[in-house]
């Protein structure tokens, strides 16, 4: 914010409250369910409000979201038995199948492109909301995901074609589609 | 540049993470390579589709006040939590009234005015000291940020039904910070934020009417005022800063009006 002065301290109210939507908006696609989003991005604010006093920088979206990001991993990890880390080479290929053009994702419904990315694993999940959703830059996503700048390129690559096969998946139960 | 290095690259080029050099390559590639220039268009249209379907979701409303609460409960700011709102009906009081009845003060019914005066008086500052705290804890310092005195002026036309008069200060050390709308005195008025060091001053202005305020200064837990009236405008200041600082500002302010 401009109106803050370089000098002063950061508060939350200043930095971390005007990101409510982004951490909302992360915890409700890792998670989805919306009572759990909101329990997380509380936990979330609290643990933020607590080590405020290592906030550097300007821009506190980013920080916020990585603390966002591991309350629901440690939500998400109660649930599941997948192996740490994260494979992402085991959840997708980078290669281009072939069959979908410009003109399929033109005409692609809103709802099934929903679906498809819920059916996702949570990792990709997150790179495609990060980068698409929240339009944070690489870096942004490496610092949030704690991965390097070329895995978060590699991941989203894998992630989108992942979600390309879940909407052909999806498409052939509904209706002859083009993707 | 060849097809395979192209391929490697498109998506970071589309997401705009290219230096322009590779950007340029591959641009130049694609004009040669019709294979390479309908998979950009294939990765284009599905990067639309993203953008355009997948839903951005909003915090819940009362998400934010659930925060605010479990924060303030851990201790965040420090200052009492903002007063509830006050009716509408608080007026101004005529505060060189205690003067005058500290001059006549053999008249029977002089106890009686005062106490009424005074706690009008608290009423108003006691509004302005909750709006002044509320928009530190909110994050509602100003709904125009800048520190352009034609930026903020010219963003409450049409919002209010008077034209508050805006300066910045910052050759006098007090920075024009942005401005909001407030409601005080059971009417819109207009908020200016200023800044000394990392503090915040509200300066609220609204019409005088046929109550104007007096050249006042007072202090309530910790939190300083500074009323008067001037060009047919009410002003009143409130901030944290020390009282003779805020008297500075005060003639400051009436100095570049």
């Amino acid at each position: 914010m401009e109106a803050s002065v370089p000098s002063a301290p950061p508060t939350f109210e200043q930095h971390l409250l005007p990101h409510m939507d982004a951490a909302y908006n992360l915890a409700r696609w890792l998670l989805r369910d919306p009572h759990d989003a909101e329990d997380a991005v509380q936990e979330a604010c609290l643990r933020a409000f607590r080590a405020i006093g290592r906030f550097r920088g300007s821009d506190g979206r980013p920080w916020l979201l990585a603390i966002v990001r591991n309350v629901c991993y440690s939500q998400l990890r109660r649930n599941r038995s997948e192996p740490e880390p994260f494979d992402d080479e085991a959840h997708g290929s980078t290669h281009d199948p072939a069959e979908a053009n410009a003109v399929a994702w033109r005409e692609v419904k809103g709802e099934l492109l929903r679906q498809g990315l819920e059916r996702l694993p949570a990792e990709f999940r997150e790179a495609i909301v990060l980068r698409e959703i929240e339009g944070l830059s690489y870096r942004e996503v490496a610092e949030i995901s704690e991965i390097p700048v070329g895995t978060v390129m590699s991941r989203l690559a894998r992630a989108r074609r992942r979600l390309q096969a879940e909407l052909l998946a999806l498409a052939g139960k509904e209706s002859p589609h083009g993707l | 540049m060849d097809c395979s290095e192209t391929r490697r690259r498109i998506e970071a080029d589309i997401d705009g993470e290219l230096d322009l050099v590779r950007h340029l390559e591959l641009a130049a590639h694609r004009q040669e390579c019709p294979e390479c220039a309908r998979l950009d268009e294939t990765l284009r249209a599905r990067r639309a589709a993203l953008r355009e379907a997948l839903p951005r979701f909003s915090a819940p409303s009362q998400l934010r006040g659930k925060v605010l609460a479990a924060l303030r409960a851990e201790g965040m700011g420090g200052a009492a939590p903002a007063a509830p709102m006050r009716p509408a009906w608080v007026i101004w009081p005529n505060w060189n009234l205690v003067g005058v009845a500290a001059s006549i003060a053999m008249a029977l019914f002089v106890g009686y005015s005062w106490g009424q005066a005074r706690a009008r008086g608290n009423l108003l500052l006691d509004e302005a000291i909750s709006d002044h705290i509320r928009s530190l804890q909110f994050n509602h310092l100003s709904d125009v940020v800048s520190a352009d005195q034609h930026t903020v002026k010219p963003w409450f036309a049409g919002k209010l039904d008077f034209a508050p008069p805006v300066v910045d200060l910052a050759s006098s050390g007090f920075p024009l910070a942005g401005g909001r709308l407030e409601h005080l005195a059971g009417r819109p008025a207009a908020a200016l934020v200023f800044r000394r060091r990392q503090h915040a001053i509200n300066l609220f202005i609204w019409p005088a009417g046929a109550d104007p305020v007096s050249d006042r200064q007072a202090e309530l837990n910790g939190y300083h005022a500074r009323s008067w009236c001037h060009g047919g405008f009410n002003f009143l200041a409130v901030s944290e800063i020390s009282a003779a600082e805020l008297g500075q500002f005060a003639e400051i302010f009436q100095a570049a009006n």
